[in-house]
């Protein structure tokens, strides 16, 4: 046997011992190929797609590499941790330092070869899922057809061989000589029980407390000055919630005998404090990365939700045209009818005029007859109103976009209605008596409506224009090609068409928000992965102490209870807290925009939370039954 | 109280192994027995049997004529937590918790009162005289404290039946000294059956009765007399006799 060929058996015939190692690397490498061929498809690159777009998809490739490296090296150190037995029994064998780096040298990268190879062939076969998926999310006219991809191939399998021979020889370094009775001994040697400080416990606490007093409280610009700040006020504090804080929660308890000397608590607790020492760590790392997974998927799917939602404020109706002074008003018009015909598409359509009067100051207001509002209110399903003689309606239009409305905290209605009393030239005056929002009418003012007979007594308008609006009537959308082709004619002469701009944001934001989706799901797989390993250190153990308890009669259902919780505080400790992160961030964005991400937040935090559960059952159970076999 | 009944062990595997075969052997109630035999005659696994850890591959084992084994999962859990109590070599105490803490812990996960417990924990710890040591941690006392911390845990239910697997193997003399004079005390005081394994001819001297065993059977059995001394030396020449190994003393001795 060979030096060479004991390394490499030395992986072969203990598959179960790198099994972990060797997936987590498997993973990596294949989340990077699936990235690469997204990123380099054809239909992606080229004349295809902007250069910024590409610019941006290399960048991300970049942070999955940067990532990447130190995902495998933790995972890698993490478990030569676990293998210092092995070293220890090695050079009792006469084994120098020198030949244990070569030996792991040499596994690491069998490892990572083999992990390369796998991972590029497991991406072959998940890249038409990709490819699936992100046609969907992206709006591409032609589909993401299956290609052949060999670029990705080199470019993967030289990163990664690069990748995995700096870890290997950073990871023999790590190897500094230890004493061999410290390598024999390492596990059973007590850390000691970490001790927190009160000063950091109490600063832990300020620190987590005014980070999120300040993200809440800030609003509008506010909140990009506030960003930084309070990024690292709150890191800080994370760090120092798990190091400090929840050590001095955890011995706190531990004092109270009522609650640890009940039933299983003595051996859940016990242990607790104890590695919560190497959990800080962790937590701190899982619970920052899954921050940044939740808040950054968050940001990205509640601004396309603000943008959609803006686009709708502004286009109540299908489409709209409101001439812009063009002189071409009968024949756009004309056009517009003629092309919706020629398409087979019914539409109900409906023609207002708007009259605007110049008030003293030679701003325009707009004033409606109630039966003009209410048709284009009826046609776009919204409210129809009822405005009484000499009672005029003072609507006000809520744009999220331009800050407009929603909020009247600072004002009372009635104060409102009487800033908004209006005289006209001809001693006209208006008194409105209710304060109605609606985006029904194209102003981004506040507006007034006034019964028909009064309108007949009013001067004539400085302006009069004419405003048409086409509704679908089923729930059908106009074909695509019909709404480029009415708006690349008309759209500098003023036709609006909703579905046509959601069209064009969601295509441009298409890829921002794949390229985000899937760096927010490498962080949050990954972070799920960190868990996993912190969990597996302890397993042996945790055997040991298991197979002591159970001598002295230890249920099964007790074992399986105090493992259930101990793998529960693990997973959801840190996650809990990133969720409460994430869900302070998206409320200091949602104050930013001052559009409510509630529903959005909820979604994606929930979302998270759900994926983090099912997590949760499928680690348990390869857990217990581990735990439980060793008890045989 | 404690009857085992032609008792067999095989070990299946690719190579099966016969660890045990017919083994008889009863112990009254407030009987000290001693188990010998040099290393690999079965004597650990009989314990584990009797411990109800492990089955026996043929015959049975009655504890209080009852047979544990026969017992679902949970209640068999119950059983050894209630009825009976453990000392093992290497003390199995947990070292992320106090002394007292480990000696309640039987009692906690049976969800005892705490006022109960402390009570309990008290009292042991004067019989025993570990009561200074009672908030110290496991790494910060010696080996016979130890011990007697985990002596303390598996009396502090009083169980009928305490099993002890070699409990002096750990310790050095003046401490292995101490634990079995406990553990005679012990007995005598709380009339508590003892069953203990040991390769150490000084702890067997201890017991009332002294089984050996060898390659998984039977071989002899010795009582005890009035003189422990005595005891001690016909413990030594029966082992000489088994031609027992290397741990034992020379035969020339006798």
């Amino acid at each position: 046997m060979t030096f060479r060929q004991f390394a490499f058996n030395n992986v072969i015939r203990n598959k179960r011992l790198y099994a972990a190692y060797f997936l987590t690397s498997l993973f990596t490498v294949m989340v990077f190929f699936t990235f690469s061929i997204f990123a380099s498809h054809p239909q992606l690159t080229g004349d295809n797609m902007d250069s910024y777009v590409s610019f941006g998809m290399n960048v991300a490739a970049g942070i999955i590499y940067v990532f990447s490296f130190f995902f495998v090296l933790y995972s890698m150190s993490s478990f030569l941790q676990s293998r210092k037995k092995e070293f220890g029994l090695l050079m009792i064998q006469g084994m120098s330092m020198k030949q244990i780096r070569s030996m792991v040298f040499l596994e690491n990268m069998f490892i990572g070869l083999l992990a390369t190879i796998g991972g590029i062939g497991l991406g072959l076969i998940f890249s038409k899922v990709i490819l699936l998926i992100a046609e969907n999310v992206l709006i591409i006219e032609n589909e993401l057809p299956f290609y052949f991809p060999t670029q990705p191939i080199l470019l993967t399998f030289g990163c990664f061989i690069v990748l995995f021979f700096l870890i290997s020889l950073f990871v023999s370094y790590i190897l500094r000589s230890r004493k061999l009775i410290d390598l024999i001994k390492g596990d059973k040697k007590s850390k000691g029980e970490p001790k927190a400080n009160l000063f950091l416990t109490i600063l832990a606490v300020l620190l987590l407390g005014t980070g999120y007093a300040v993200a809440l409280i800030v609003e509008g610009l506010q909140v990009i000055f506030a960003m930084i700040p309070v990024v690292i006020v709150v890191i800080i504090g994370t760090y120092l919630l798990f190091t400090q804080l929840s050590v001095s929660i955890i011995r706190r308890l531990k004092k109270k005998e009522n609650v640890f000397w009940y039933k299983t608590n003595m051996i859940l607790f016990s242990d607790l404090s104890f590695r919560m020492k190497d959990n800080a760590r962790s937590f701190f790392l899982v619970a920052i990365i899954s921050t940044v997974a939740f808040s950054a998927i968050g940001t990205l799917y509640g601004f396309q939700s603000y943008i959609t939602a803006g686009i709708k404020q502004v286009n109540q109706t299908t489409i709209s045209y409101q001439d812009y002074d063009t002189g071409n008003e009968q024949a756009n018009v004309s056009y517009i009818a003629e092309t919706l015909q020629g398409a087979n598409i019914d539409m109900d359509k409906e023609r207002v005029t708007l009259h605007y009067y110049e008030l003293p100051d030679e701003t325009l207001v707009l004033i409606t007859k109630e039966s003009d509002y209410n048709r284009i209110a009826g046609l776009s399903d919204n409210e129809i109103i009822q405005v009484e003689d000499g009672a005029p309606a003072l609507m006000e239009p809520e744009m999220i976009f331009l800050n407009i409305g929603g909020d009247n905290s600072g004002q009372q209605e009635a104060e409102i209605l009487k800033d908004a009393v209006l005289e006209l030239d001809g001693g006209t005056v208006l008194e409105p008596v209710q304060l109605v929002s609606s985006n029904v009418l194209p102003s981004t003012t506040k507006y007034y409506v006034v019964s028909d007979q009064d309108f007949e007594n009013f001067p004539e308008p400085a302006i009069e224009e004419n405003y048409y609006a086409w509704q679908e009537t089923e729930d059908s959308e106009i074909p695509l090609g019909i709404a480029e082709k009415l708006n690349d004619r008309l759209s500098t002469e003023g036709i609006r068409i909703g579905q046509y701009e959601e069209y064009v944001v969601n295509k441009a934001y298409g890829p921002i928000l794949f390229v985000g989706l899937f760096i927010g799901i490498v962080f949050f797989v990954s972070s799920g992965s960190f868990l996993y390993f912190r969990l597996y250190s302890d397993l042996d153990e945790d055997k040991k102490k298991f197979q002591a308890i159970t001598k002295m009669g230890l249920t099964e259902k007790e074992l399986k209870k105090v493992l259930n919780r101990q793998t529960a505080l693990l997973f959801f400790a840190p996650i809990f807290v990133a969720l409460i992160h994430g869900a302070v961030a998206l409320t200091a964005l949602s104050n930013m925009f001052f559009y409510s991400l509630v529903k959005e937040s909820a979604m994606v935090l929930g979302l998270f939370l759900a994926i983090q559960i099912v997590y949760f059952f499928i680690v348990r159970f390869y857990y217990i039954r581990q735990v439980k076999q060793a008890l045989q | 109280m404690l009857k085992v009944r032609q008792v067999s062990k095989v070990y299946e595997g690719k190579v099966s192994y016969r660890a045990l075969s017919d083994i008889n052997l009863t112990v009254e109630d407030s009987e000290f027995v001693g188990i010998m035999g040099p290393s690999g005659s079965g004597k650990t696994t009989l314990l584990n049997m009797i411990a109800t850890i492990d089955e026996p591959t043929t015959g049975e084992i009655l504890i209080n004529g009852k047979d544990p084994n026969r017992l679902k999962k949970e209640k068999l859990a119950q059983f050894r937590r209630r009825e009976l109590g453990f000392v093992f070599q290497d003390f199995n105490l947990l070292h992320t918790l106090t002394v007292e803490e480990n000696m309640v812990l039987p009692l906690t996960l049976d969800g005892s009162k705490v006022s109960e417990m402390k009570k309990k924990a008290k009292e042991i710890a004067e019989k025993l005289g570990i009561t200074e040591i009672m908030n110290k941690r496991t790494y910060e006392i010696s080996g016979g404290q130890a011990q007697r911390a985990a002596v303390a845990r598996a009396m502090i239910h009083t169980p009928k039946l305490l099993l002890a697997d070699e409990p002096t193997g750990n310790l050095d003399s003046k401490s292995s000294k101490d634990v079995m004079e406990m553990l005679e005390a012990i007995n005598e005081k709380e009339k508590t059956t003892m069953l203990l394994v040991t390769h150490d001819p000084q702890a067997a001297s201890y017991c009332n009765r002294v089984v050996f065993i060898r390659d998984g059977k039977f071989y002899s059995e010795i009582h005890r007399g009035n003189n422990r001394q005595a005891f001690f030396q016909k413990i030594i020449d029966t082992l000489s006799l088994m031609g027992g190994d290397s741990n034992d003393f020379s035969s020339v001795r006798i």
